[in-house]
């Protein structure tokens, strides 16, 4: 550990705050939003119109709330050593069952169709998480290959519900989730707020977190210490699922096609780069919740920034893939070794023994 | 070589030295994922049979072979190069990426005059240097396969979007030609065809073979995928740091040469082809009996993989299943060689 004398304190300081795992995503992030802000001077302004709050950090919350969801489920997962690929497909399963359920009830204006498709969605994407469960923590495979099971399969299931048709409906009720407000707020900024708040609650003041950290740690040692791992696994896929069937919820609500080829493609991969540019790594055994909502803003910010910049919209992916690379980069420990920023290894030819774990 | 290990002498019902030592061999969980893979393979052929032949004409002939390389050769150089990665203990998910960007590239290059040959080769290339991108990204920055190769896949993919969101048609002559050219086989009805295509895959095909199987390099691929990062591949004298690098070269190079193939079959480039594309591969590579985990697994596999993916779609398509049947049929298939897979590690424990 480092002791700083009173002259090299800020050094210190410095240097601590850079190996923060949260240092370089909230740079990127804050450095992302004032080059926005520069380039488009109203971009920092939020207005409140009708009681609504407006502007384009209102419209980055919003947008962020899909990679959200998903990135939440997929860190608790990740936090387990795991990797759950299917969360895109699950976001069209869910939305297929909800719409087409409301299509075929021929009433979607009453509250309570929407609430059923809703739950009807949840309790689909949750059968789809436990079965996601079953195979890893129940038959012990790979989580990759497990849940790219779903991920193969999924669209095509999405598709059997809407009969391989974009199923279109109307129902009021449904689609506020997507575009509607709470006390000025848009909805799904508050649905994300209340299920990051109930996950951060339920993960770190209670010892769940404690307890998949130790199991993405050594599943086999905190077995034998008496942790019910094959259980946790088992209900981390399913929140997983859960909030992908969410995420799709929120996502297609504004739209109300559930387009069974199309809708969350990707999106397993966005979520688990939300994940990792939030400072968890894949090996699992150590995550941040704040870590993935500014690995979740930076992915919807570069979305925004393409046209804030005036960006043909075909480099979005482009912009994404150099400022992962940036981050990973930056973040690695070679580069550290080079500044110097890197902690003297305490013992010599510590730094060998690093094992690395594949994806 | 599949044939050879799946089958070797059938066990004698006398029990002795030998046939519990043929019988450990026909148990050893290396080769029984692959000959379930092989299993399928004549389960579904031998339904393809009985239910789609007629009086004149077979399903099981070397048409319905020559058919299903001419649809499916891009996939298999594809997974080839996946079957060095996997092995290795990594994943590469950039393939399908950069099937659209080496599409795009001909397809431009072509469009601006540069000669067909030099085309060619640029495609491959650029598969190659993206596979180097993601290779030095692993080794040297230690970023895990999975983010480097997704890293990888963005790049190409935001690449071939800024060459061109429409599709591009190739109406080079030469490459036209190359695209078409194929040698025709036996009388009709049973006319079948061998195309340049399959002629670079059958050339990736043994390439593979020897470098995995017969070569420093392969061992090491091998070695790195045994769970321990190559330690033990180091301390055998093998070089693990400089190989973890070279499978995703491998593998990108693959990718080009799969790119290229794919123009010769859609003779065209466009952004969004190949979306997906590494699923299959990856698919492929886990029903030709190699695990994710790293360290088994073999090129012969990887081809009764792709095989057998191809045969599931031909089945659907026979069938008139409606198409999203396919996914969910490549899904349950998958399911049930990682079970499989899962049941021959449980026993080997």
């Amino acid at each position: 550990m480092m002791t700083g004398t009173v002259q090299t304190s800020g050094v210190a300081w410095l240097t601590r705050a850079t190996r923060h795992h949260l240092f370089w995503p909230v740079v990127a992030l804050v450095a992302l939003w004032i080059a926005c802000g520069l380039v488009s001077p109203g971009f920092l302004d939020v207005k409140v119109v009708d009681g609504h709050l407006f502007g384009q950090l209102v419209d980055i919350a919003r947008n962020s709330v899909t990679f959200l969801l998903l990135a939440l489920g997929m860190c608790l997962v990740i936090a387990t050593g795991g990797i759950d690929l299917s969360v895109g497909a699950v976001m069209a399963i869910a939305l297929s069952v909800a719409l087409t359920y409301i299509d075929n009830s021929g009433n979607g204006e009453s509250t309570t169709v929407a609430l059923t498709a809703i739950g009807l969605a949840l309790a689909v994407a949750a059968v789809v998480g436990a079965f996601n469960g079953f195979l890893v923590a129940g038959l012990g495979i790979q989580p990759f290959i497990a849940t790219m099971i779903i991920l193969v399969a999924g669209r095509g299931i999405a598709l059997a519900f809407t009969s391989g048709q974009i199923t279109t409906t109307h129902s009021r009720p449904f689609k506020s989730i997507g575009s509607g407000f709470v006390l000025g707020i848009p909805t799904p900024v508050v649905i994300g707020a209340a299920v990051f708040a109930v996950v951060a609650l339920v993960v770190r003041r209670t010892a769940l977190g404690m307890l998949l950290e130790s199991i993405g740690i050594n599943r086999t040692a905190s077995h034998m210490a008496g942790v019910r791992s094959r259980n946790i696994t088992w209900l981390v896929y399913v929140i997983a699922g859960v909030l992908a069937g969410l995420a799709g919820l929120v996502y297609g609500a504004p739209t109300m096609a559930a387009d069974a080829n199309n809708i969350g493609q990707l999106m397993e991969l966005n979520a688990i780069m939300a994940v990792v540019i939030g400072g968890t790594k894949l090996d699992g055994g150590k995550f941040s919740l704040a870590g993935t909502i500014v690995g979740a803003l930076i992915l919807t910010t570069l979305d925004r920034a393409v046209i804030i910049f005036h960006l043909p919209s075909e480099s979005k992916d482009l912009f994404k893939a150099i400022v992962v690379i940036a981050i990973c980069i930056a973040g690695s420990e070679r580069l550290r070794e080079m500044s110097g920023l890197r902690r003297v290894p305490r013992l010599p030819g510590s730094q060998d023994k690093k094992v690395e774990v594949a994806a | 070589m599949t044939a050879q290990t799946v089958s070797p002498q059938v066990p004698t019902t006398r029990s002795g030295p030998r046939s519990a030592d043929v019988r450990r061999r026909l148990l050893d969980r290396r080769y029984l994922p692959t000959a379930g893979t092989v299993a399928a393979l004549l389960l579904l052929l031998v339904v393809g049979q009985l239910r789609y032949s007629t009086d004149d004409r077979s399903f099981i002939s070397m048409r319905l072979f020559s058919n299903l390389f001419i649809d499916n050769s891009y996939l298999l150089v594809l997974a080839i190069g996946m079957t060095f990665v996997i092995i290795s203990g990594g994943i590469d998910l950039s393939v399908g990426g950069v099937v659209a960007l080496v599409g795009l590239v001909v397809a431009k290059l072509l469009l601006n005059g540069v000669p067909l040959p030099v085309v060619l080769v640029v495609g491959v290339l650029v598969g190659t240097a993206v596979g180097s991108l993601i290779g030095v990204m692993v080794q040297y920055f230690r970023i895990q396969p999975f983010i480097a190769s997704l890293a990888g896949l963005f790049l190409a993919r935001g690449l071939a979007n800024m060459i061109g969101t429409t599709s591009i048609g190739i109406k080079d002559p030469g490459f036209e030609k190359l695209a078409s050219w194929k040698i025709k086989f036996g009388e009709r009805p049973d006319i079948w065809y061998v195309n340049l295509s399959m002629i670079v895959a059958a050339v990736v095909l043994l390439a593979a073979v020897y470098l995995l199987h017969y070569t420093r390099f392969g061992r090491t691929v091998y070695g790195l995928g045994a769970g321990d990062g190559g330690q033990a591949a180091g301390l055998m004298g093998l070089r693990p740091g400089a190989t973890k690098m070279w499978v995703y070269v491998v593998s990108g190079t693959c990718a080009g040469i799969g790119g290229i193939l794919f123009a010769f079959y859609t003779k065209s480039g466009y952004n969004l082809s190949g979306v997906g594309m590494e699923l299959d591969a990856i698919a492929s590579v886990v029903i030709g009996g190699a695990l994710l985990t790293g360290g088994v697994g073999y090129v012969l596999g990887t081809l009764a993989g792709v095989t057998l993916y191809g045969l599931i779609l031909v089945v659907c398509n026979r069938e008139g299943l409606e198409p999203w049947w396919n996914r969910i049929l490549i899904g349950a298939i998958l399911l049930g060689f990682v079970l499989l897979q899962r049941v021959l590690v449980a026993r080997r424990r």
